[in-house]
């Protein structure tokens, strides 16, 4: 029990001082004046980023605090995400069971995983113009690829015994995908969301920043008008917002999915 | 002869690849009646293993395998495959619900009788107590039997076993062997055993079968040594002179 302990506990420990000294190094450079006399507005004190960091969410910016984009910028990850994973699974559950579909769907994959969202953004606002939903595809385009290779990969690493024995005991088509195919392929497909999911919050900053839609303004837009108004320390404010939301899904979420699945099962490490 | 339960008439398999084609089992023709422990020894390669994959579905081929007269061609759970590889079991599924999913599949809805049916089964193979732990937390043996416990808990019509003990240590192995001779006293299964082991198959068989390559019948006998058999069992030491010839009739030196 003991050993186990020290074993969570030194890589926090770690983390920790790691973590310490770079705040250090960062308010030792902001405070001596290293890089000249606009050192405080490159390189704000911690303490100047601690007050933007309050002034983000009960000031904001155009009357609005960043709640409100970070709500905008949630609720349209939030459905880039749902609709990318499940387009995802349904596209790669039809590859398993149609083998014509599986060479189409194989090739698309191949091709638009190779794609950047960021430079498909002009051709989609021609299409469609500056929308919300704009946004929303971008999204859908971030997660679907890099989703569906790790299902299609792990239906193609499921081993032959599973599908045997599923066969055995009278599955096939559908219900073989879902006794068989989809269990044994988790630890891909959740290797698949970790990817996607990252793929998507970076889309999503990247898309707000290149054009703001004023109608659904968002973290990337808040970040942008912050820059514009030399309001420095609220832009490093809000960076941490991002690494903040970003860690809570890691460890709120993904985490939490991984530790009741993969690894309870001994499946990985 | 109505106490038939499998048949095959005919039995041909040919695998054909890039480096042309091999014919693995010659029209195999065999009858196995109800409750009979068959065991099938072969060497390497006299296509045992395809042969069984036939019985069970898993492979297309010529001629026919009848179970109590009906022709079969897709895997069914009428004929349930204990595999050699630990890992047949659902990695994701505890012992229990290895168990209980494919007795739910067939239909079973009531959760108290699939409950007792999985508790026989793991008391059958004396799994009692690791009914909730996960196949990754299990040994070898442990999973082997887990997955015996599945095939006797669908009460299939027959039992198709490749080898399954074979991957085990020996001290394992005589355990499980014991086992399987006193849960087939109880149950009245019948199964074919493959094995290429000439003492399993004087231990556990009603009756032995020498394979050849081309899965040509080259020994087919009952095995009339009573149970338990052990070395000194008379006839002991002839009968396995007898196999071993058979077995080794067609290889060199």
């Amino acid at each position: 029990m003991k050993k186990k302990k020290s074993e969570t506990l030194y890589p926090l420990i770690v983390k920790i001082v790691f973590v310490a000294a770079l705040l250090v190094l960062w308010e030792y450079v902001a405070k001596s004046g290293l890089l000249g006399e606009h050192s405080a507005l490159i390189f704000p004190s911690l303490e100047t980023i601690g007050a933007a960091f309050i002034r983000n969410f009960k000031v904001g910016f155009a009357g609005s605090s960043l709640w409100i984009y970070i709500g905008n910028s949630m609720k349209l990850l939030l459905e880039g995400l749902l609709l990318g994973i499940g387009l995802a699974f349904v596209f790669s559950g039809l590859s398993i069971i149609s083998r014509t579909f599986s060479i189409i769907y194989n090739f698309v994959v191949s091709i638009c995983d190779l794609l950047p969202g960021v430079a498909l953004l002009p051709v989609v606002i021609i299409i469609f113009g500056v929308k919300p939903g704009v946004i929303v595809f971008l999204v859908v385009h971030a997660v679907i690829w890099p989703m569906s290779r790790n299902i299609l990969d792990g239906f193609l690493a499921v081993p032959q015994i599973y599908v045997e024995a599923g066969r055995n005991i009278g599955l096939k088509g559908f219900r073989l995908l879902t006794g068989v195919y989809l269990p044994a392929a988790t630890s891909y497909i959740v290797s698949g969301l970790k990817v996607g999911w990252a793929r998507a919050w970076r889309g999503l900053i990247s898309a707000e920043m290149i054009f703001g839609i004023a109608s659904c303004p968002g973290i990337g837009l808040y970040i942008n008008q912050m820059r514009t108004n030399m309001n420095n320390a609220e832009m490093y404010a809000t960076l941490i917002v991002i690494v903040i939301i970003g860690v809570v899904v890691q460890y709120g979420i993904l985490s939490p999915i991984e530790n009741n699945t993969v690894k309870k099962w001994g499946m990985t490490r | 002869m109505s106490d038939i339960l499998l048949e095959l008439k005919g039995l041909t398999k040919i695998f054909t690849d890039d480096a042309g084609t091999a014919e693995v089992l010659r029209s195999v023709d065999l009858k196995v009646p109800e409750k009979e422990f068959l065991c099938i020894l072969g060497p390497s390669g006299c296509g045992k293993t395809t042969l069984l994959r036939c019985i069970a579905g898993f492979e297309t081929f010529t001629g026919s395998v009848l179970i109590d007269g009906q022709p079969r061609t897709q895997p069914g759970t009428d004929r349930i495959m204990v595999f050699q590889d630990f890992n047949q079991l659902f990695p994701w599924k505890t012992v229990e619900k290895n168990i209980q999913y494919p007795l739910r599949l067939s239909g079973i809805k009531d959760k108290a009788e699939l409950k007792r049916r999985s508790d026989e089964a793991i008391a059958k193979v004396q799994l009692t107590g690791w009914e909730h732990y996960y196949p990754y937390q299990l040994s070898g043996g442990m999973k082997q039997r887990v997955a015996i416990a599945k095939a006797l808990a669908l009460k299939p019509r027959i039992i198709l076993m490749d080898e399954p003990f074979a991957a085990l240590d020996a001290m394992t192995r005589r355990d499980l062997q014991k086992e399987m001779l006193r849960i087939l006293g109880e149950e009245e299964s019948t199964v074919i055993f493959i094995t290429h082991n000439i003492q399993e198959a004087i231990f556990l068989g009603t009756r032995i079968l020498v394979l050849q390559p081309g899965g040509e019948i080259v020994y087919d006998e009952p095995n009339t040594l009573p149970k338990p058999v052990t070395p000194a069992s008379d006839e002991y030491g002839r009968l396995w002179g007898t196999l071993n010839a058979a077995l080794y009739s067609r290889s060199q030196g």
